[in-house]
């Protein structure tokens, strides 16, 4: 069971709490009837599948209920970082 | 009216009846405008709390407070929201028959909680409270003291949460 | 008193024995013993036969590695445990224990004609030797391996006990209470940190409870030991956790810790659960396991009387027990002569001891000569005698790597040791990276992954004194990096002990490679000549010989084999260990029992089981229950003879007749409140919501982005700023969660809340003709007319005296009512309604008579009609889009090629040809039954029932291009019989709504 930390709440707690919400920094289009078949597919369903750190939202179902966004290491399971949703992917990653 | 324990308990519990609860949603930019409703200061950070009277308020998230009140006040706090609507927009549902309140009191309440909520009920201190688990049920904890909590469970999972509380309890009078 | 045990000697109580059976052989034990000393000191150590060959095995350790004792233990009622190691159970008044995997008895045990013909028996013969012929392998093969194989045999009985979890932060968790362990809490401890000391033993102490020798800051260990389980029992930020195994480490520094809680109690108290599970968070977790005895490798290794010497060790002085009456000690490692000595002034003799290096410090010789032992160094053992308990052995000279001639000594207990292996399970669980060690020639802990220290044998520290000054130290380091401040103390020793070895992969010997039978893993019976010849064959990575060999694959994972093992196979292969490499361990480090993970979750507490108000009625007036999602729903009402199909007939001929009652509390509700709630639901919705009236409500449906049906209900409009919306009962949370969703992350800009409010109401349906009828006279603040409350509305009123939110809406296609009130009220108001209804016979009814009845008219359930890839389209919910909106949730996908084709799977009804047949469903249809197998299916039948309206059964069903098959006659075929069914259209009864406003 891992520690998540929320940006929210500014504390880190049990793994029970969250859900995970899939890939992060996937907009919705502002308008999808201008969008490609081809365009529409990879929103809908392309995704990159990281080996390493992955951008992903989780929401603190069980606490404050908001989504956020994260930063986890697909090979070793640890979250990098976590901060709101809204907010620029991180231009670099703590080690 | 409230539901006794069973005898061998090492943790004092009861079921509460129902009574005037509230979920609030509204803006973050206009919680003054609810303060000032309400007539207490609605804390900003999600466990903290801040009472006046009857009234009690509880922060779950950024934009998400419980209230709780009793009877004779539960008509003023309804209508003093229905007057802020037209000029600041806001959720304000009554939810008392949505949840039902167990109290645990004993110095082994936070030990008997332990044995299904994940949290480290250390770092929930006296006078705070926040949605969790209990065993994965979606509860809302309050710490009134350091042997005195709340929780607040949905009411079709109070069975679940309840018979837990009950085993767990005979399991601590058991002593082993 | 036994021959065996030494009177007042070591820490079981010499005044209160205990009796206890073993085989149905009465004994008599010592309280604080465990089975395993408790039938050393009468003498017993055949105590099991072996997995594979039922060789006669005997007791070989003192702790949870133990590969042979494994016994059955008895309480009766259901509370039995097969494979409990006899060396962690401990003795109670009235224990009964079993030897097992032998018949008819341990002594004679007819399964060992499997050792006489252990040349047919090689490693890898199951895969090589049961291929043919292939319908011989689940008649004869299979059962008769099951037979003859395998430990303990299962309880028949449901498990009586019951079992606990806790969950525990602390600052420092500490795994293993020997030397290193005990002065890493203490020291921790007196910082000040949050301390959890965990050991698997009955009393903490580890290595410190068998040394009689070595003193502590100037007092005995037994004294050292007592203050120092004091001062830790004090100390109110300590938490001692004995009997307490930690079976798993997992990310962030969770640990599991198993706790056996009641198991060694001759009369459990009733509420004392027998097993707890530990889930502990800890800011820093110190690994104080030590290091486990590696047993030699050679012919006849496995008899009876053949003992690790540090189990000895542990036997002679924690529970005054000697292993034998003459004993041979033959070794590796300084540790055993240690051994050795305690026998000897203990009163056994010591015939030999055997060491197989040539040279050792001078002292340890120097001290068995005055004993009057006689030590041979660079000598080996060659082979050892007697049928159920060894009577002596081959000792043979090696000089310059060849093998003298044998020397027979009489003996009945051999003890052995090929040095100590650092136990560094939890570690690896943690995927922390091994590091061989030349000198010791183990592998260490090397990088770490999480926030642990190794501390004492755990990284290959040898002795009492480094192991406390390391544990010190260590301890001190954990507390610090937790945040407290903390000193280790000296600790400083006299008499303790030295400790040095090789190892040594095999023994040598004078036998031939094929007539020599040395034990590598005890409990799956694997040899050195099977490791060697799976290398042979061509597995030359230590995991495929592991699988190949089945070597360290059971219950013990292979504790005291994996090294001897791996050091065979790397010989064989001609590599060094190191680059062979190890298998990886897994938790749980020891078998842990169902029990313990399941925890609570047993009985009523089984999983969560979710009640609506009105369930105490349901209960008490015979319903028979339906799980749905996690709720359980009154299915239906059986009267006294009725089966089912009568209930369900009856229910449905009351419902369409009169007027039928159902608890629909179980439906999401959501209340959608805001300037933009109307802007909102057009967004997520399919529907246009814009022109709807407050007051009235509409059936509402919603698309995943992929354009596929998600969910659906009935949403009204209370007023212009709030809506109350429905959704399926399972799809309550999900539908919360994605509406949550979007408006924080893609639409923040809309002024709208959301609250769930599914539990804040009971919900009582009321349908069938007479449904106004009853409800009429109950209402106040509402006019029931069909002129001022038609179909499709909603209004806020008092029903029975109690606030309601009253919706007129149908399910079933007949006139139909949904009374919200409160939760509160709702079993009031429901035994309110019947009580008014019996002049309007009302019927009860449940979820299977509300499935029929809606199937009648065609109505969708979400997760049964649809699977998540049927559209509106499919589903015939075109009429649901509104058109002229720009977008919404899943527009876009539906205008996909593949979502547009006409020949998708759609939903029709199905008329079978025998109006008797009730189709299963799920059952697959195609088009033509005489096609070659594998037939091309078209379909299958998504709902299915006896229509008791219609006479005759009914069937919805997704049909590749359905609504092109009008009146086709399509073809099921099942097992036995094809059914014939015609395609139709989805409502059934009464196509026309008539009977809405009867």
């Amino acid at each position: 069971m891992l520690l998540i930390h929320c940006p929210y709440c500014e504390a880190t707690l049990p793994e029970l709490e969250f859900t995970y919400a899939g890939e992060a920094h996937i907009a919705r289009p502002a308008d999808p009837s201008t969008m490609s078949d081809e365009q529409w597919r990879d929103f809908l369903f392309i995704r990159t599948n990281a080996r390493g750190p992955h951008f992903e939202r989780w929401r603190h179902a069980h606490g404050c209920g908001r989504f956020f966004n994260a930063v986890r290491d697909t090979v070793s399971d640890k979250f990098l970082l976590t901060y709101k949703a809204g907010e620029p992917k991180p231009e670099s990653l703590p080690e | 009216m409230t539901t006794p324990m069973t005898t061998a308990s090492a943790v004092s519990l009861s079921l509460l009846p129902e009574f005037p609860r509230y979920s609030l949603r509204i803006d973050p930019a206009d919680v003054s405008a609810a303060s000032e409703v309400l007539g207490l200061e609605l804390p900003t950070r999600p466990g903290q709390r801040a009472a006046t009277g009857s009234r009690l308020a509880l922060c779950l998230g950024p934009d998400e407070w419980v209230l709780y009140t009793d009877e004779a006040d539960a008509q003023a706090v309804e209508a003093a929201f229905a007057a802020l609507y037209p000029v600041t927009p806001h959720s304000l549902i009554a939810i008392s028959d949505r949840e039902r309140t167990i109290t645990l009191s004993g110095p082994q309440a936070a030990e008997l909680l332990s044995t299904s909520c994940p949290r480290d009920l250390t770092a929930i201190a006296p006078g705070t409270g926040t949605r969790t688990v209990f065993d994965t049920v979606q509860i809302v904890l309050l710490r009134d003291s350091e042997s005195d909590f709340r929780i607040e469970v949905g009411r079709s999972f109070l069975p679940h949460v309840w018979a837990l509380l009950e085993r767990a309890n005979r399991e601590l009078a058991a002593g082993l | 008193m036994s021959a065996f045990r030494i009177p007042g000697k070591g820490r079981v109580c010499h005044d209160k024995p205990v009796r206890f059976t073993f085989d149905g052989k009465q004994y008599q034990g010592l309280e604080a013993d465990t089975l395993a000393s408790a039938l050393l000191a009468n003498g017993v150590h055949l105590v099991g036969r072996s997995f594979k060959y039922h060789r006669p095995r005997g007791i070989v350790s003192a702790g949870s590695e133990e590969p042979n004792a494994l016994v059955g233990v008895s309480r009766g009622g259901g509370r039995e445990e097969p494979n409990t190691r006899a060396t962690l159970q401990e003795v109670y008044e009235g224990l009964t224990a079993i030897s097992q995997n032998r018949w008819p008895c341990l002594h004679f045990d007819a399964g060992a004609t499997a050792d006489v013909l252990h040349r047919f028996l090689p490693a890898g013969f199951y895969y090589k030797t049961f291929m043919w012929p292939k319908r011989f392998w689940d008649r004869l093969y299979e059962p008769l391996i099951r037979r003859a194989a395998g430990l303990g045999v299962p309880p028949s009985e449901p498990d009586a006990d019951h079992y606990a979890s806790r969950y525990a932060h602390c600052d420092v968790l500490v795994v293993g209470a020997g030397p290193a362990g005990t002065a890493a809490a203490l020291t921790a401890g007196r910082s000040g940190a949050q301390v959890i000391l965990a050991d698997e033993q009955a009393e903490i102490g580890g290595a410190l409870l068998a040394d009689d020798k070595v003193q502590i800051e100037d007092q005995t260990a037994a004294d050292w030991l007592s203050a120092a389980q004091a001062e830790l029992a004090a100390l109110p930020n300590v938490r001692l956790l004995a009997r307490t195994t930690a079976i798993g480490y997992y990310h962030q520094n969770m640990v599991g810790l198993a706790q056996r809680i009641t198991d060694h109690l001759a009369s459990p108290p009733a509420d004392a659960p027998r097993e707890r599970m530990w889930r502990v968070r800890a800011a820093q977790v110190v690994l104080a396991q030590g290091a486990i005895e590696r047993p030699l490798v050679f012919h006849g290794n496995d008899r009876p009387g053949v003992m690790l010497a540090g189990a000895a060790q542990i036997y002679l002085n924690r529970y005054g027990v000697k292993p034998g009456k003459t004993v041979v000690v033959v070794t590796s490692h300084d540790s055993a002569w240690h051994t050795a000595f305690d026998l000897a002034d203990a009163g056994t003799p010591i015939a030999a001891i055997i060491d197989t290096r040539p040279a050792i410090d001078p002292a340890l010789t120097e001290a068995a000569a005055p004993r009057g032992i006689e030590a041979l160094l660079s000598h080996t053992v060659t082979a050892t005698s007697g049928r159920l308990r060894l009577r002596s052995i081959h000792v043979n000279a090696v000089t310059d790597g060849k093998v003298g001639g044998a020397r027979l000594i009489l003996c009945d207990t051999l003890l052995m040791s090929g040095g100590w292996t650092p136990s560094l399970h939890l570690f690896s669980h943690t995927q922390g990276k091994l590091a061989w060690d030349e000198a010791s020639q183990s592998f260490l802990p090397d990088l770490k992954t999480e926030a642990c220290h190794i501390a004492g044998g755990g990284r290959g520290l040898w002795g009492i004194e480094n192991a406390l000054q390391d544990g010190a130290k260590v301890g001190a380091e954990a507390a610090m990096a937790a945040g407290f401040n903390a000193t280790a103390p000296a600790l400083t020793t006299q008499n303790d002990r030295s400790g040095a070895g090789i190892i040594i992969a095999e023994l040598p010997t004078d036998r031939g490679p094929q007539s020599t039978r040395s034990f590598v893993d005890l409990q799956n019976d694997v040899t050195s000549k099977d490791i060697r010849l799976a290398v042979h064959e061509g597995m030359h990575s230590i995991e495929h010989v592991k699988r190949y060999t089945t070597s360290g694959m059971a219950t013990d994972q292979g504790k005291l084999a994996n090294m001897n093992g791996l050091a065979i196979a790397a010989a064989a292969i001609g590599k060094p260990p190191p680059q062979v490499g190890l298998t990886t361990f897994r938790p749980p480090y020891t078998p842990t029992t169902f029990g313990t993970f399941a925890g609570y979750h047993q009985d009523d507490t089984f999983d969560i089981t979710r009640k609506t108000p009105i369930d105490p009625w349901a209960a008490d007036n015979g319903a028979v229950f339906e799980p749905v999602s996690l709720w359980r729903r009154a299915w239906y009402f059986p009267k006294p003879g009725e089966d089912m199909h009568a209930a369900v007939a009856r229910e449905c001929r009351a419902t369409r007749n009169a007027v039928g009652i159902f608890d629909a509390s179980t439906l999401g509700k959501i209340e959608v409140v805001g300037p933009d709630a109307v802007e909102f639901l057009n967004r997520l919705y399919t529907n246009p919501w814009t022109k709807l009236a407050p007051g009235r409500c509409r059936y509402g449906l919603l698309l995943g982005e992929d354009g596929y049906i998600l969910d659906d209900g009935v949403i009204g409009r209370l007023s212009e700023d709030r809506f109350h919306v429905t959704t399926t009962t399972g799809g309550a949370a999900r539908v919360l969660n994605m509406m949550e969703d979007y408006l924080q992350t893609e639409w923040p800009d809309l002024r709208v809340w959301l609250t769930s409010v599914t539990e804040q109401w009971a919900t009582i349906a009321l349908n069938g003709p007479n449904a106004r009828k009853l409800l009429e006279p109950l209402v106040e603040g509402q006019d029931l007319s069909d002129e001022a409350f038609p179909h499709m509305s909603l209004a806020d009123c008092t029903v029975a005296g109690f606030p309601a939110r009253l919706f007129r809406v149908s399910f079933t296609g007949e006139m139909g009512f949904e009374v919200n009130v409160p939760a509160r009220h709702g079993l009031a108001l429901w035994q309110r309604l019947l009580g008014e209804g019996e002049a309007h016979d009302i019927c009860p009814y449940g979820t299977e008579t509300m499935h029929v009845l809606r199937a009648e008219k065609g109505f969708i359930v979400v997760g049964q009609d649809t699977d998540g890839t049927v559209t509106p389209g499919d589903a015939n919910l075109g009429w649901a889009i509104g058109k002229r909106k720009p977008d919404f949730v899943g527009k876009r996908s539906l205008a996909r090629p593949d979502l547009v084709d006409p020949n998708r799977k759609q939903l029709v009804g199905l008329l079978t040809d025998d109006p008797k047949v009730v189709l299963e469903e799920g059952a697959q249809l195609v088009d033509d039954p005489n096609r070659p197998i594998p037939m091309q299916m078209i379909g299958h039948v998504t709902s299915s029932y006896w229509s008791e309206a219609l006479g005759r059964s009914i069937a919805l069903a997704l049909v590749e291009g359905g609504r092109m098959r009008m009146g086709e006659t399509l073809y099921l075929p099942m097992a036995s019989i094809t059914h014939t069914a015609k395609v139709s259209r989805t409502v059934f009864y009464d196509p026309d709504g008539q009977r809405l406003s009867m």
